[in-house]
């Protein structure tokens, strides 16, 4: 276990968002945790807020209210410390069509500091391991849609971050792909990381998260275990899907 | 009912002029409502002054050329100046707007035929060039009407019909020379580096026909008894001057004879030759515009290396964050044709403008004035003066570093955000980034006007120096001012480039702070001071300029890159 074994890797504190000119806060007042080790799947219906969470946390958007830590290092007011901590992949990576795979690379190297040794050792295995070794030279936009999905992976595991945040990560990528994906995030858990992804895949978290949150209308409604989750349920050996449409089901639908 | 291909057009011109966009946001949403109306009255109090500017210009012109009893050379010359740059600029347009349009792959799979979305977007275009006609044509046709005292009834419809008419030639040509160089492209693997290459050599060609037919055509009528001759014939400078573009003769007489029989059969000539041009397009874009566009998805596969050395590149390669984000601008700007063709213009306009003058002036009268000139010290160092402004001019005008985040766009400005680098440490890197273009791009500049002015090494060397700060500092103002108002909405990446106001602000900024140090260093010299002085304050205030620009990317960097949300 690493120096980050009795800290949370990620807290959000009473974190809320409106946007300009909606009046409904799109996250609102939400607190949770992350700690070392954990695999942390943040579920919830189309439009609950996940995005917008993930976005705050990552530094595309400035929360209204609350604190973000990541790993210490609060998001806005220190928020070059807190961005070295993370490794990001967002659902639709756009990544730059006129750089060649490997410039990309370097650049995330070049920002985050990585050492050229170290660089040449991590970009050689994680492009094997996403086979992507071949097409590294060419412009990314010869890529396909998973191609650039790995690459964005890789360029996101390049500093070995403590955090990684993923939004949809699994849209893209082909069952090996998925396979190893997983994989990987199971290992880099193990090496005291955590990883927080955002799913609609419920299969994917109930079998891969040791931690969910559900978020609906901006607000967390259950964070947990996948056996705490289970004792706020009806039934006991509810799969978690069940959990989630019982939870996140619209309330006129839930009186009738 | 709306024929498909009407709603087409106006689909585009929604799109183009983002008015859907700017009624949702400004209008139902409110959002900035204050900044759209703030901008709005910009531009029409701006585009009010230049068009009275141009107004009170084309009647000085006019009272002039009516000394001569040639009034109509005033329509001749406004006509001809438009069209030839509509022309020269055209060609980065239509190549923008034809084949690297993000619609492309929408419109495509739809079953539309090659000339109907060839159509809608050459309707783009003119509206686009009509906008800008409006400020510089317009004032000129109604400054003729008030001098020439016109018959109005006949005056205004002929005049109208001229103006639409004005830009479907030069529009025409650039896109069937745009449609023949990426036919041409089509074919080869490095796309995007022979587009730019292709549309710099077209536009290089493009201006030296025209200063050849120029020279070529005015050198025989030069002669003093020529010019009595044509002086004796009431407007018949218009001819002499219309050889150079014959339409241009045409779309004169129909203006200056309107609601005369002389002047309906010249407004039929103009609008006749405008629309078989645009005819002529039409054909030729049918038969080559998809098989064009379609080679271009066929994205190019580089030749795969062995991994060994690319890791070794990688480690040869281990660059500052600052370092990187400069290259990677670079990079991303120069393989992109759409900015490239755009921004890289005028690196590209001024040398083959020097070039010509060089060869215009290549004569024995020239040379001794040259000579003469290069003996005076203080030619010297206004000359290095120059050179310092040519760095700055090079600046204001390509737009670089007044755009480097709106590029970014919505789609990619999520990855620079979300990485570990300071506001300041990347406007420091974009502007770096853009200097670096804007050095490379003024080599051939220089190169030529050191050729030609041959100032001495130190008052050359003083002027780089000099023009490197100064363009810098105002690069810095630029990355900080795409940093408060990027325009990051937008489908097609020309509109960050070329519809966006940060860069027509930069231009203003530009020419104000240009004009303002100019007319100080030339009361510097009026009033006996000498060259080194006009250097010296020169220079003092290039380096109050970096100091305020540095001092603002201190102080605004991180909070205005904070401000930027996703």
């Amino acid at each position: 276990m690493s120096q980050h074994a009795n800290r949370s890797l990620l807290k959000l504190e009473s974190v809320s968002k409106t946007y300009r000119g909606s009046p409904a806060k799109a996250v609102d007042h939400l607190s949770l945790e992350v700690m070392p080790g954990e695999i942390f799947g943040f579920l919830g219906p189309n439009g609950a807020g996940k995005t917008t969470t993930i976005k705050m946390i990552v530094g595309l958007l400035a929360p209204d209210h609350g604190r973000i830590i990541v790993d210490g290092h609060d998001v806005v007011e220190d928020p070059v410390s807190a961005k070295m901590k993370i490794g990001f992949v967002p659902d639709y990576p756009n990544l730059y069509n006129r750089l060649t795979g490997i410039e990309y690379l370097n650049l995330v190297a070049d920002i985050h500091g990585v050492s050229a040794s170290e660089r040449s050792n991590r970009i050689e295995g994680l492009l094997s391991m996403f086979d992507l070794t071949h097409a590294v030279g060419d412009l990314i936009q010869t890529y396909s849609h998973g191609m650039k999905q790995k690459l964005a992976l890789t360029g996101a595991l390049l500093h070995n971050p403590p955090l990684f945040i993923l939004d949809e990560p699994m849209v893209g990528l082909d069952p090996r792909s998925s396979r190893l994906f997983k994989d990987l995030m199971r290992s880099h858990c193990g090496q005291g990381y955590a990883v927080f992804f955002s799913t609609h895949i419920l299969e994917v978290a109930e079998r891969l998260c040791d931690k969910v949150g559900i978020i609906n209308k901006g607000k967390l409604i259950a964070c947990g275990s996948m056996d705490e989750l289970r004792r706020l349920s009806k039934e006991a050996d509810e799969s978690l899907e069940d959990i989630f449409l019982e939870l996140t089901l619209p309330e006129e639908a839930d009186s009738t | 009912m709306k024929t498909r291909l009407l709603s087409l057009i106006l689909a585009q011109l929604n799109i183009f002029f983002s008015i859907s966009h700017s009624r949702y946001y400004y209008l139902k949403k409110r959002q900035r409502l204050w900044e759209g109306i703030l901008i709005a009255g910009s531009i029409i109090i701006l585009a009010l002054t230049l068009a009275f500017g141009v107004y009170k210009l084309a009647q000085g012109f006019c009272s002039q050329a009516a000394l001569l009893n040639q009034e109509a050379l005033t329509l001749t010359t406004g006509i001809l100046a438009a069209q030839f740059l509509m022309l020269i600029l055209g060609v980065a347009l239509v190549i923008s707007v034809f084949y690297f349009s993000n619609d492309l792959p929408i419109l495509i799979p739809l079953p539309l035929k090659p000339w109907e979305v060839l159509t809608s977007k050459f309707a783009v275009i003119l509206a686009n060039e009509y906008l800008g006609l409006l400020v510089f044509i317009a004032p000129v046709f109604v400054a003729y009407g008030m001098r020439a005292d016109v018959n109005w009834a006949g005056y205004i419809p002929s005049a109208i019909l001229v103006f639409l008419s004005l830009p479907v030639i030069p529009i025409a040509v650039a896109s069937i020379l745009a449609v023949i160089l990426m036919r041409i492209v089509g074919f080869t693997k490095r796309k995007d580096t022979l587009t730019i290459i292709g549309g710099f050599l077209l536009v290089g060609l493009i201006i030296a026909g025209q200063l050849y037919l120029q020279t070529r055509l005015s050198a025989p009528g030069a002669d003093e008894e020529f010019i009595m001759r044509m002086l004796a014939r009431a407007n018949s400078l218009v001819t002499v001057l219309g050889r150079q573009f014959p339409p241009s003769i045409f779309a004169t007489h129909a203006v200056s004879l309107a609601g005369t029989s002389k002047g309906l059969l010249n407004l039929c000539l103009f609008v006749g030759i405008s629309a078989f041009s645009f005819y002529l397009f039409l054909v030729l874009g049918n038969q080559f515009f998809y098989q064009s566009v379609l080679s271009g998805f066929e994205a190019p596969k580089g030749k795969s290396r062995p991994f060994v050395s690319r890791a070794e590149s990688a480690q040869a390669h281990e660059r500052t964050p600052i370092l990187s984000l400069a290259i990677a601008e670079m990079k991303l700007f120069s393989r992109t044709p759409v900015y490239a063709l755009n921004g890289f213009i005028g690196f590209l306009m001024f040398p083959v403008l020097f070039v010509v003058l060089l060869v215009m002036g290549n004569d024995p009268e020239m040379a001794k004035l040259w000579g003469s000139l290069r003996a005076m010290p203080e030619f010297h160092r206004i000359g290095s003066l120059l050179v310092a402004a040519y760095f700055f001019v090079l600046v204001a005008f390509s737009g670089i570093p007044f755009s480097p985040f709106s590029r970014e766009g919505k789609a990619h400005i999520w990855f620079l955000k979300s990485q570990p680098v300071s506001g300041q440490e990347v406007a420091i890197g974009k502007a770096l980034g853009a200097e670096i273009m804007v050095i490379i791009g003024a080599i051939p500049g220089l190169a030529v006007f050191q050729y030609i002015a041959r100032l001495h090494v130190s008052s050359f060397v003083i002027g780089v120096l000099l023009g490197i700060a100064a363009s810098y500092s105002f690069c810095v103002f630029g990355v900080l001012l795409d940093m408060a108002r990027p325009m990051l909405e937008w489908t097609d990446p020309r509109k960050a480039f070329k519809s966006n106001l940060n860069i027509i602000f930069g231009m203003l900024i530009g020419a104000a702070i240009l004009f303002g140090i100019g007319s100080l260093i030339v009361t510097l010299l009026k009033r006996g001071y000498s060259g080194l002085m006009a250097q010296a304050v020169s220079g003092g205030v290039v380096a109050l300029f970096l100091a305020a620009g540095l001092k603002l990317l201190q102080l605004a960097a991180d909070r205005l890159w904070m401000r930027i949300e996703l």
